[in-house]
């Protein structure tokens, strides 16, 4: 009889043992199997979204070079098809990657695009899409998260090897490799003190070829580097591929021009560009001094070379000061030409050079959109390859659940 | 204890059905889960290189010649780190029965063996821009008149003159046709209807009114002829033209409005107008597609003005005109609007069936169609509202005589490429 007792015991104990045990087992199998479901619908989700931004145009279907919203979300170029992306569309995303800067004298804030030095993108957030508007026209607000980081491939950087005569080495890299054989066209623009009064500047054009180790040597006999501002742009082309970049030369370091964009358009095919004193912004504290400017828009022609666009009297001069009750300088740009406003300046015998890229391309200009995806826990990529202004770009979407991945019990994210 | 081996056997069961089941319900790896869309990204690949023609010049080229290297290059550069390629160019040829054929040209990859189970592909299809691809119709053996009288005046082509209508037609249906003639005034219209303009027999002939709803007539015995003289009416010289088409075998086209609605000769009638202010025309009304109608059934002539078209409205162009729209590369609005539609009565009443719709019927009205007699003779009536779009004539003749477009071949070999670029991820897959 106890020997009937115990064998139940133990039987009994070992039977709801290993029921527990397998249950657990089991179970884990299915949620494994449920949570990679979940993740396969966030990756097939990162997909279509991915098509859906480029191969959409939007509406209006030139909301990009326009100052209103859009109703709908999509940054295809409507002047192209397929995978070609509208540079106008895309300047209009308020950047994450730059600090906003903030303008008193129009008293708004403005979404920075970081560009190397002379370099400046900066928008409105009155007329910028935030964040939350494209996720919610696409459809995704409170249900997905996700990042569109949208950069050219190759990468061109530019230094100066020697000032007199100028010298300079153009570096053309893909991702982790160095392009040989690129063609490389260039145009330097220097500033130049002919009128006493506003800066002009000059154009010099040239073409090379990069060496086995992705450089080209430019040599400018003749030319001082260090006499006047310079800005060098280079456009590189290899198979298929199509970069620029740019290197700036400035001879004066807190005194220059900040342009902003006023307007996108003002009905009657054009933008507004207003031009801030960099005091204004940075606060560099004593001695200001008015600076003059000379702004001139130029284009990219076929023939590779830099052409003039003039609108109203074409090449616009003033001076603009810091401080209360001095204006800032405003001038007027064609609204659909993708090109880039140049605007020499100087103080003194002191010259520089900024530059407005008028849609993203022009200057090579990378860009993020949408918060980090750093902490997230599962996040889905997907990439393309894309023509932004001529210049072939990647352009990759990082995307995640909001509603995370719970299958049982507790929740693993976000 | 024999509880205890019960238990033990059941939990030797469950173990054996948890590996069992383990065993056959794989997961998947985490790649294949959340990878990146190859396809896609292979497509914008060969799309981006292609940009600005790049890839279109270096895919030609000699296999020898440096810019494969630069194409390699940039392959590299385009794609990720992780992702390994390869892309191949194919001939394509056409064999003597018709089979497409792809002959390997060249091909790159930076893969040291195949890409794996996993890996996707895209193509595109690049013609050589050293090749012309041409587009020679098929003639249609028949001699097409278009009149171009410079002694008659339109009407419902407001906008047009007849003789820029009679050009626009020339230009384009001449490459269809093995004979096109101009008929420049009244008095060549005179001996077209003798079937002695230049001395050609017109017989199965195509003649296109360009007057829109008025008709150029000739003087002298027409203009005797044709006149009704109980009635006061020229409606018999529409049955004189119907009577000519069923003799001739024509095909007479009507390309707007009501047909034969006026007749007109500005030297003639020029102390007449339609009413509207158009001098040199004299309003026959319902009365001349009447007669015209019953002298295309060789009726002998009676005078009937009964107004017989109908205002369907909006009308859709038939399944089998947008078919030939896309075939000849005429792109008219597929949505027109009909004030003139014929009634489906008229085909019963003089032995006319429908040989091409250009536009659907909209209950009893026939927006635009050819009708071919039973016997001989055919009539194309587009009755659309002013102004013609003299595209949906050109579209309905060429419906009507479906000749045939002899296209370069795109396979000849050295013309068209195919490139091919197949992506997978480092380590298979």
């Amino acid at each position: 009889m106890p020997s009937a007792t115990i064998d139940h015991l133990v039987s009994a104990t070992l039977f709801l043992v290993a029921i527990v045990l397998f249950i657990s087992l089991f179970s884990q199998n299915l949620q494994a199997a449920l949570l990679y479901q979940r993740y396969h619908q966030v990756a097939m989700k990162a997909n279509d979204l991915l098509d859906s931004i480029t191969l959409n145009t939007g509406y209006p279907t030139y909301w990009g070079a326009s100052s209103g919203m859009p109703t709908s979300f999509g940054l295809q170029d409507p002047n192209e098809r397929g995978y070609h992306l509208s540079p106008f569309s895309l300047m209009r995303l308020a950047s994450y990657s730059g600090a906003p800067i903030y303008y008193p004298k129009t008293g708004l804030w403005y979404s920075n695009v970081t560009m190397a030095s002379g370099g400046f993108l900066l928008v409105p957030y009155t007329t910028a899409v935030n964040y939350t508007t494209a996720a919610q026209l696409l459809g995704v607000d409170g249900s997905y998260g996700f990042q569109l980081t949208i950069a050219p491939i190759l990468k061109v950087s530019m230094t100066e090897l020697r000032a007199n005569p100028l010298r300079i080495s153009v570096n053309v890299m893909g991702p982790g490799l160095p392009l040989g054989n690129a063609y490389v066209s260039y145009n330097l623009i220097r500033a130049i003190d002919v009128q006493k009064q506003y800066p002009a500047f000059t154009i010099t054009s040239g073409d090379a070829r990069t060496y086995a180790n992705g450089s080209a040597i430019l040599d400018f006999p003749g030319i001082d580097g260090s006499q006047y501002a310079y800005s060098l742009i280079a456009n590189v082309r290899l198979g298929g591929l199509f970069g620029v970049g740019y290197l700036e030369h400035l001879t004066l370091d807190k005194q220059f021009v900040i342009p902003m964009v006023k307007s996108f358009d003002n009905g009657n095919g054009t933008a507004t560009i207003l031009l801030a004193h960099s005091y204004d912004v940075h606060y560099y504290g004593p001695p200001e001094a008015a600076i003059a400017y000379n702004a001139t828009f130029l284009v990219l022609a076929s023939d590779a070379a830099l052409h003039p666009i003039l609108v109203g009297n074409g090449t616009i001069t003033g001076k603009i000061n810091y401080g209360v009750g001095k204006p800032y300088g405003q001038i007027l740009i064609p609204n659909s030409n993708p090109g880039i406003l140049v605007i020499t300046y100087s103080y003194g015998n002191n010259y520089g050079i900024s530059l407005l890229p008028w849609g993203i391309g022009n200057l090579a200009v990378t860009l993020t959109y949408g918060p980090s995806p750093s902490v997230k826990d599962w996040v889905a990529t997907d990439v393309r390859q894309v023509v932004v202004a001529g210049v072939s770009y990647q352009i990759k979407i990082a995307l995640w659940s909001l509603a995370g991945y719970q299958v049982q019990g507790s929740r693993w994210a976000s | 204890m024999m509880r205890t081996v019960e238990v033990i056997m059941v939990i030797v069961i469950l173990a054996t059905a948890f590996i069992v089941g383990s065993l056959f319900a794989v997961l998947p790896s985490p790649r294949q889960i959340s990878s990146v869309n190859l396809r896609e990204l292979a497509l914008t690949t060969l799309q981006m290189l292609d940009e600005k023609d790049e890839l279109s010049t270096i895919v030609f080229k000699n296999p020898s010649d440096a810019s494969w290297g630069y194409l390699e290059t940039a392959l590299s550069a385009a794609l990720p780190p992780n992702i390994v390629y390869n892309l191949t160019v194919y001939d394509t040829s056409i064999a003597s029965n018709g089979t497409i054929g792809y002959n390997s040209v060249n091909s790159l990859s930076n893969a040291q063996t195949g890409l794996g189970a996993s890996s996707e592909t895209a193509s595109i299809l690049i013609p050589s821009s050293d090749v012309i691809f041409s587009v020679t119709p098929q003639k249609i053996s028949k001699t097409l008149y278009i009149l171009n009288c410079n002694d008659a005046n339109g009407w419902w082509i407001t906008g047009y003159t007849a003789q820029t209508l009679a050009s626009d037609l020339q230009s384009m249906l001449s490459p269809y046709f093995q004979t096109t003639i101009l008929v420049n005034t009244t008095q060549q219209l005179g001996l077209l209807l003798n079937n002695t303009l230049g001395g050609r027999d017109s017989t199965n002939s195509v003649v296109i009114n360009t007057f829109g709803e008025a008709v150029p007539i000739p003087a002298g015995y027409y203009k005797t002829d044709g006149y009704d003289s109980s009635h006061s009416s020229y409606a018999k010289y529409g049955w004189r033209l119907g009577q000519r088409t069923y003799q001739y075998d024509w095909t007479w086209v009507s390309i707007v409005g009501y047909p034969l609605y006026y007749v007109t000769n500005t030297a003639t009638f020029s102390g007449s107008s339609n009413g509207w202010g158009i001098y040199g025309m004299v309003s026959v009304g319902a009365a001349g597609l009447n007669a015209f109608l019953r002298g295309l059934d060789n009726q002998v002539y009676s005078y009937d003005d009964t107004w017989i078209t109908g205002s369907p409205g909006v009308v859709q162009l038939s399944q089998s005109a947008t078919y030939s729209a896309n075939y000849y590369g005429i792109f008219t609005s597929p949505y027109q609007t009909s004030t003139r539609a014929l009634p489906t009565s008229i085909q019963s009443t003089y032995h006319l069936s429908v040989a091409s719709l250009v536009f659907n019927q909209v209950s009893n009205w026939v927006a635009g169609a050819t009708y071919k007699h039973s016997g001989r003779g055919a009539f194309t009536a587009i009755g659309l509202a002013r102004i013609p779009d003299i595209r949906i004539t050109v579209l309905s003749l060429l419906m009507y005589y479906s000749p045939t477009l002899y296209r370069t071949e795109f396979t000849s070999s050295g013309t068209t490429r195919l490139v091919v670029l197949q992506l997978g991820l480092q380590g298979g897959g």
